[in-house]
């Protein structure tokens, strides 16, 4: 206990310099901006802010980019209460209940009440962190390779089963991914691998090629289809201040909200959507009075919030402490700290503990600023919205140019991401998920590394991963998830959650 | 599948899947195609083919089982590709990538942010014009000054 009050004060000096705040500050802004923007996601701007940060010392560029996307869930709520548009996946189920609230006048409320909930959350989800780390640490040291093999099949099955659309076609994109990771010259003999001797891409593909290509530009073409009639009911935010009532009525739906998105965001390819999801049918199933809900309830729009940010910020422990990336954005932080020369993992926290706990304090003073961004500022960020897209897009295109470009000044990485785009564009066509490839991308060359260790360590028997206890039990689980995860009865009950995005 | 969704009429009654699996199975095959000279096991060693191999060979059955399923299943047609969008914005970043260097990011920029205005079908010129300029100009600001990277600003 005192080691982590010690620990938490050493982070809270970090994250106190005036440079790391004033990155917080800029990731907390940039965050509630691209949440308020529908189309454009935390994904697409980390990738987009990656080149940027090179030049930045790590601990300021983690705790900026860190910013930016627990910022894009406070943000994505502003415009799902006010407009009934989403800005984030994650606050799709805010629009059922936080709009109407805003139909009946309580807009103010329902804001406030959704802030109070996401502080709430990152408060707590932060304090988990750091509780979590150290023990979660030690195991992490006693993992061997062939632990670590079946930790990341565990990961990617988990990010299969828990995304919505077709098991089979998730585990494709992760072969994809895995496929695309070979690019370059092998680990140990330094062989050139599938690269065609052209010597851009003799040092592999670039992860923000991939990220830029797939997430921003594909966005972007997908964008570019459908029409766009923004027409913002002007609603008008009186009285911010929730009534006592909605206070008593929404404290205990913050509190399970925050337990229910902290376990979940753990759990890799768990993250904030299903949390939110999942918040909202349990504040639904223990509501005295369900049907209020969908009407203004106060409870769908404090529960779901809560949860996802507390969510969003729990799935950086798997990164932090077991260098696995949970979910997309986690893996982009995984490509910003290569930039930086950090092997994400256990070790993270003992060789660099001013990046480890600076990050992690950083997220209480973010998430402060983020109550202060977010409801005084509100009317701004609502403007925000009549910003229309044909104006939006180029902005997106230039940054992306420019970044890619600059990471190697190599013109080639333009075409290969203008590349990706197509692919991409071609893979919403028919209804594959991008998010599991990206993963599978940045899993790829640690898991052959742990995979080709195991078996040099067991003389290529590969029956290892099933002797070793924690391996074996981590291999199963993942067979019996997948195995949920295809058989029909579950897949239909699966398929419900989703069903009430639509 | 929703009720009321469009099916997909005619021989292949799921084709998003059955395409997708072909075009996959494609790629996994030209990936074991191109790693075939690299050398596999040795003893009990993995070889830099090794995990290439697996990786694909795996990825190759999967596809096979997503063609089979759009076989078998029912789905929504194949969705249609939109044209000016694509086009337009795909040929704007890759005209971005071929004149950065010799034009400077000055003409480079502005150019490849009009070609990109073009692709809205709400595209206003003048708008586009001014808004292009202003991003050129922000980017340098940001980039060049701000960032200090190292790029030429004008035709050399």
């Amino acid at each position: 206990m005192w080691d982590l009050l010690n620990n938490l004060a050493f982070g809270v000096g970090v994250a106190a310099s005036p440079q790391n705040l004033l990155l917080c500050l800029i990731g907390a802004l940039v965050g509630t901006l691209i949440g308020v923007l529908p189309g454009l996601g935390p994904v697409a701007t980390i990738a987009m802010l990656l080149p940027i940060t090179y030049g930045l010392p790590p601990v300021g560029a983690l705790i900026m980019l860190a910013g930016i996307y627990y910022g894009a869930m406070y943000g994505g709520s502003t415009t799902a209460i006010l407009v009934n548009i989403p800005g984030e996946s994650a606050s799709v189920v805010t629009t059922l209940d936080g709009h109407q609230m805003a139909k009946q006048g309580r807009a103010g409320p329902a804001l406030a009440i959704s802030a109070i909930g996401s502080f709430f959350a990152g408060c707590v989800a932060t304090v988990i962190i750091a509780a979590a780390a150290a023990p979660l640490t030690s195991i992490a040291l006693l993992f061997g390779p062939a632990e670590y093999f079946s930790l990341m099949v565990l990961g990617l099955i988990f990010a299969v089963v828990l995304a919505k659309g077709s098991v089979v076609k998730a585990i494709a994109m992760i072969l994809v991914g895995l496929v695309l990771s070979m690019i370059g010259s092998d680990l140990e003999t330094g062989a050139g691998r599938l690269n065609f001797n052209i010597p851009e891409l003799a040092d592999g593909l670039g992860f923000v090629v991939i990220a830029m290509g797939v997430f921003g530009f594909a966005e972007v073409l997908r964008n570019l289809e459908v029409e766009h009639n923004r027409d913002i009911v002007q609603a008008k935010i009186t009285g911010l201040m929730p009534t006592r009532e909605d206070l008593i009525a929404a404290a205990p739906a913050i509190g399970r909200g925050t337990i229910l998105g902290s376990a979940l965001g753990i759990l890799p390819g768990g993250g904030s959507v299903i949390a939110a999801f999942a918040s909202y049918t349990l504040e639904k199933k223990l509501s005295k009075y369900p049907q209020k809900f969908g009407r203004g309830a106060i409870e769908g729009v404090a529960g779901p919030e809560t949860a996802n940010n507390a969510a969003s910020q729990t799935s950086f422990i798997p990164l932090l402490t077991l260098g696995i990336p949970p979910n997309p954005v986690m893996a982009l932080m995984v490509g910003a700290m290569t930039i930086h020369g950090i092997v994400p993992g256990p070790q993270v926290m003992t060789k660099q503990p001013e990046l480890f706990w600076g990050m992690i304090a950083s997220m209480w003073f973010g998430n402060l600023m983020l109550v202060v961004i977010n409801l005084p500022m509100v009317g701004l960020w609502v403007r925000l919205l009549r910003v229309p897209y044909r104006l939006l897009y180029p902005l997106i295109l230039i940054v992306c140019c420019i970044g890619v470009y600059s990471v190697n000044n190599s013109p080639t990485d333009v075409y290969l991401t203008a590349a990706f785009a197509l692919v991409g564009y071609w893979l919403v066509k028919h209804d594959f998920e991008p998010a599991p490839m990206l993963l599978g991308f940045v899993l790829g060359p640690l898991m052959e590394e742990n995979l080709r260790r195991a078996m040099l360590i067991a003389r290529g028997d590969a029956m290892v991963f099933l002797q070793r206890p924690i391996s074996a039990g981590l291999l199963i689980v993942s067979a019996i998830l997948l195995v949920i995860a295809v058989l029909p009865m579950m897949r239909k009950k699966r398929d419900e959650v989703f069903v009430e995005e639509g | 599948m929703a009720e009321g969704a469009p099916q997909a009429t005619g021989p292949i009654r799921n084709p998003q899947d059955f395409w997708g699996g072909v075009a996959v199975l494609l790629f996994a095959l030209f990936s074991l195609y191109a790693g075939s000279d690299l050398p596999g096991m040795r003893g009990f060693a993995f070889g830099p083919g090794t995990a290439p191999r697996l990786f694909g060979g795996l990825l190759a059955a999967v596809a096979v089982i997503i063609m089979i399923n759009g076989l078998i299943s029912h789905g929504p047609p194949l969705e249609r590709w939109g044209i000016r969008a694509p086009v337009l914005f795909i040929a704007s970043v890759v005209f971005f990538g071929a004149t950065v260097r010799p034009l400077g990011l000055v003409i480079s920029a502005f150019v490849t942010l009009m070609i990109a205005s073009a692709a809205s079908k709400e595209v206003r010129w003048v708008e586009s014009a001014v808004w292009s300029a202003l991003l050129t100009a922000a980017s340098i600001a940001l980039f060049v000054y701000g960032l200090n990277l190292p790029m030429q600003l004008w035709p050399r």
